[in-house]
């Protein structure tokens, strides 16, 4: 019961101070981290942290402040100096900021775990990856293999003046392995599973459904022979898109698009506004019919799922674009107040001691009828499949785009045809979303998580998920960067 | 009363002491990083998000023969620290041998004066301060019809290292900023400002810019893709620095092969008019005397006059590749090795007004976003203008642009550049704005 009592100092002192509202979190992670660089551990790590953190609303001016000592004199000091933050924001505003009601909570939640990450070892994991680093460099040419494996460790308590109590612990598992190839005048690498590895929600299970080990020595192979593949074309073609690169293109012209704290300004000055309007909502034509997105903060496995999030408000799945049409964003209970829109839970922090704010949760695109790479490739004469992403960027109204992929093969008369390097494709939003024709099947769908998502000022990583399968797109501009 | 790790020095090395005094291994370090970070964001004119935040964490790196092992932590009491020796010790010991591991380092003698660092005003800066100066900012925008949106800080930072070879640093230092978005019907403008003191930033004259760029960029024309001559403000042209310190600048990409400088010291790479330094002691840089190993850092040139000098080096790659330690350590563990974090262009002789009257046709750009790399060894990145976007005619600004998209070869482009005289702070690099012939741009957005 000592965070119990903790949790209620800070909410009284706050309240004394004058918050007219005011939570508190506690919070402790711990990061395991395992890495092998050409067969030797170039990162052999395990970080924790703990603290507490105090959010204050004083007459529509929120404050903010957090600490990593855990004494009473901290606690008061710190829930104070939130209500006096909040006092100095009091005297520069033109908005009053009101809150949606979220309700009382008093609540559990924990991540399904099968394998407790605990029962495999350190020297399990990194014999693991040596094992996976040596396939990697089989292959003469790989200059350097890098392979890693991450479990994170998530403890954490909410407690609110509106009498919400709510404990949580999360675990989040996630590998990838790397293979770079330099020679011919090039530099070419691969990464697998997708972009960014396979991150999610769960035990060690994650990181046997990664595969490694049975993929590496392939990805080393591919990273030689894009060395002397040929230049991807430029012009105009369809392509097809592996699942993790649609993720990727989900995440940065759809994610970040609907979170409407951008929509609202509030991150006008570094992550940018959105071209997604209020005005547009129930009317825009975002994608073709056969685009359908969800926010589903209860998704299993995806990496953003959580029972509550760090406003007090519970796990739900709210659309965002049915068949084509832009219907929801992901809003707080702040936000959500000045646009009248729902609640699905999206306000995080990086950790218990940074500001929660409106993140990218789990935005899944949802199956299509596809049932293979084969089908999807059926019907195209002259195109290009790409996989994995190299470099992805986009304007900051999230509408100008160019993703680079890692490697690409030609598509000719509906077959994959030889290999091709540095594919990169470019356009604008809803004119991209409108030509997509086909969307793989359940079959083809991974709930592929982003670890590394960064937004707001200071600085803040969080941890998305974008499930989508490989999807084909007609008459896309292709070649951009490569004279294209 | 709670201890305050960030800015209590005797508590620190208390700490840092009882890391290395609880290890048994062969050799150990501690590393301790903390911060008191203030900012205040405003948009649509009023303060939307305010925040203190308080955090530190001692890193504790434990090291048997050739193994090495990295546990951290943030509870500093007796017992917490002897626990994260013991998790960095069993690391250390799972760990395979690393035969390029060359130990920790010693002690690397005096540390070079980079200045007075740590203003107690700027650290104890209280959120009323920020709130006035976002006030400030508040007033110029109404004048002008327009919104802002942006920041204000302040820091504190205590970085703090201790090994078993003698090595003792302790450094403390403070700094602020102001960012500046100006907001108005179809433009907006953009004005930053870096500096070790807040009192040495102006948050009415940085506004005016902001301001004066959005209202001079209204009604905003299309440009048509193509090559043209382009000036990055200070803003800008540090984002493509950025990209090649990470990629270029430090030892691991040269020793893989990926950097542009493999293979080339000692050769021409651009332009006879282009110094890149790093200089951690330059007077409006950070001033961080050491590295994360607690080795005093040097001045290095990376591009001297046109010509690859040198790259970024901690003790595993000073070891590595039979090459002086430049005290570049990022802290253990990283996948990136050593980088330079304090990039310094050396000025051209010309005005960046002077810059702009020689343009004939061309365009200027205040600000850049979401730059990424495209290809590696050739440095293409790509990436967007933003919050400034302006054509230039018979040298002078003629009228605002819609942000485009460019495609463009760092490398390539300072062999055809002209750098302005004047040096600025931008977040941790120092240097000029910079003309550049024949600037890509391959594609337009809306706005």
């Amino acid at each position: 019961m000592e965070f119990e009592n903790h949790a209620q100092r800070a909410l009284d002192t706050a309240s004394a101070q004058g918050a007219q509202y005011a939570d508190v979190r506690f919070g402790s992670i711990r990061d395991e981290h395992v890495e092998i660089r050409n067969g030797v551990v170039a990162g052999l790590s395990d970080a924790e942290s703990s603290g507490f953190s105090v959010r204050a609303l004083v007459d529509g001016a929120w404050g903010f402040a957090s600490s990593a000592s855990l004494d009473d004199d901290e606690i008061d000091r710190v829930a104070a100096l939130a209500v006096e933050i909040a006092r100095a924001s009091r005297e520069v505003q033109t908005h009053r900021i009101d809150l949606l009601p979220a309700g009382k909570f008093v609540d559990t939640y924990k991540t399904p775990v099968e394998i407790d990450p605990s029962t495999i070892s350190t020297s399990e994991r990194v014999n693991y990856l040596l094992n996976v680093d040596k396939e990697m460099r089989a292959t003469p040419g790989v200059t350097v293999s890098r392979a890693w494996i991450d479990v994170w460790h998530t403890d954490k308590l909410f407690a609110s003046t509106e009498g919400s109590r709510i404990t949580q612990n999360l675990v989040q598992c996630g590998s990838a392995l790397t293979a770079l190839a330099v020679g011919n005048g090039d530099v070419q690498d691969r990464q697998y599973p997708g972009t960014a590895g396979l991150y999610q929600t769960g035990g060690y299970e994650v990181i046997n459904a990664a595969k490694l080990l049975e993929n590496a020595r392939r990805t080393g192979e591919e990273a030689v022979a894009l060395l002397t593949a040929d230049q991807s074309p430029s012009g105009t073609k369809d392509i097809v898109l592996s699942g993790d690169q649609v993720s990727l293109q989900i995440h940065e012209s759809i994610g970040h698009a609907l979170e409407l704290d951008r929509v609202l300004g509030w991150e006008a000055n570094f992550s940018g506004l959105s071209f997604a309007t209020l005005d547009k909502l129930n009317t825009f034509r975002y994608g073709s019919d056969v685009v359908n997105v969800v926010c589903d903060m209860t998704c299993p496995k995806a990496l953003a799922t959580e029972g509550y999030d760090d406003e007090g408000t519970p796990a739900k799945s709210i659309d965002l674009i049915r068949k084509g049409v832009l219907v929801g964003y992901m809003a707080g209970r702040d936000t959500a107040a000045t646009a009248d829109v729902g609640l699905a839970g999206v306000v995080r922090a990086e950790y218990w001691g940074r500001l929660p704010m409106i993140r990218i949760g789990n935005v899944n695109l949802l199956p299509g009828d596809a049932g293979s790479l084969d089908e999807l490739f059926d019907g195209i004469e002259d195109g290009i499949y790409m996989e994995s992403n190299r470099s992805w960027s986009i304007d900051d109204k999230r509408l100008n785009f160019q993703f680079g992929c890692q490697i690409g093969y030609e598509i000719k008369n509906g077959k994959k045809g030889r290999l091709l390097k540095n594919p990169t494709y470019a356009g604008m939003t809803p004119e991209f979303w409108a030509s997509c024709d086909s969307i793989g099947d359940s079959s083809l769908w991974v709930a592929w998580g982003t670890p590394n998502c960064g937004k707001g000022e200071p600085l803040q990583t969080a941890r998305s998920c974008q499930g989508a399968s490989p999807a084909r797109f007609r008459q896309v501009k292709v070649g951009v960067g490569y004279g294209g | 009363m709670a201890v305050d790790f960030v800015v209590d020095q005797t508590e620190v090395q208390r700490a840092l002491d009882a890391a290395l005094g609880a290890s048994k291994a062969d050799q150990t370090e501690a590393l301790l990083a903390g911060s008191e970070l203030a900012l205040t964001r405003y948009t649509h004119n009023y303060i939307h998000e305010s925040m203190v935040e308080r955090n530190w964490q001692l890193s504790v790196r434990a090291v048997f023969g050739k193994r090495t092992g990295v546990a951290s932590t943030n509870r500093l009491d007796g017992a917490s620290i002897a626990a994260v020796v013991a998790r960095a010790s069993e690391m250390a010991r799972l760990a395979p041998e690393d035969n390029d591991f060359p130990g920790l380092p010693g002690d690397g003698g005096p540390l070079a004066d980079a200045g007075s660092v740590y203003d107690e005003a700027t650290a104890e800066l209280p959120p009323e301060a920020r709130a006035e100066a976002v006030a400030e900012i508040v007033r110029v925008m109404r004048r002008s019809e327009l919104y802002a949106a942006g920041y204000v800080s302040s820091r504190t930072d205590t970085i703090a290292v201790a090994n078993s070879k003698g090595v003792r640093r302790f450094f403390r230092s403070a700094d602020s900023a102001i960012n500046i978005k100006a907001i108005g019907p179809s433009s907006s403008g953009y004005a930053e400002g870096h500096a070790r003191r807040f009192a040495d930033l102006n948050p009415d004259a940085l506004a005016q810019t902001a301001a004066r760029k959005a209202v001079d960029g209204a009604d905003p024309e299309v440009l048509k893709p193509g090559k043209y001559t382009v000036i990055l403000e200070p803003p800008a042209f540090r984002e493509f620095l950025g990209y090649l310190s990470w990629i270029a600048f430090g030892a691991q990409p040269l020793d893989q092969g990926s950097s542009f400088m493999s293979g080339k010291i000692g050769e021409p790479v651009m332009g006879a008019n282009v110094t890149i330094r790093d200089d951690f002691a330059h007077p409006q840089g950070l001033g961080i005397p050491f590295d994360f190993e607690g080795v005093p850092r040097k001045q290095i040139a990376l591009v001297e006059r046109g010509i690859a000098r040198d790259v970024a080096y901690d003790s595993y790659y000073a070891a590595k590749l039979k090459h002086p330690n430049t005290g570049h350590a990022l802290p253990a563990p990283n996948s990136y090795g050593p980088l330079p974090l304090n990039i310094v262009v050396d000025p051209g002789s010309r005005t960046l007004a002077e810059l702009i009257a020689s343009v004939e046709h061309g365009v200027l750009v205040s600000r850049t976003w979401y730059i990424r790399l495209v290809d590696q060894k050739q440095t293409i990145i790509t990436g967007m203008t933003r919050d400034g976007f302006f054509l230039i005619q018979n040298g002078r600004i003629a009228h605002g642009l819609k942000n485009m998209r460019f495609n463009e070869s760092i490398v390539d482009a300072l062999n055809r550049c002209e750098l302005a005289s004047e040096l600025v702070r931008s977040e941790s690099h120092v240097l000029p704005a910079v003309r550049i012939e024949d600037f890509n741009f391959t594609s337009g957005t809306e706005f």
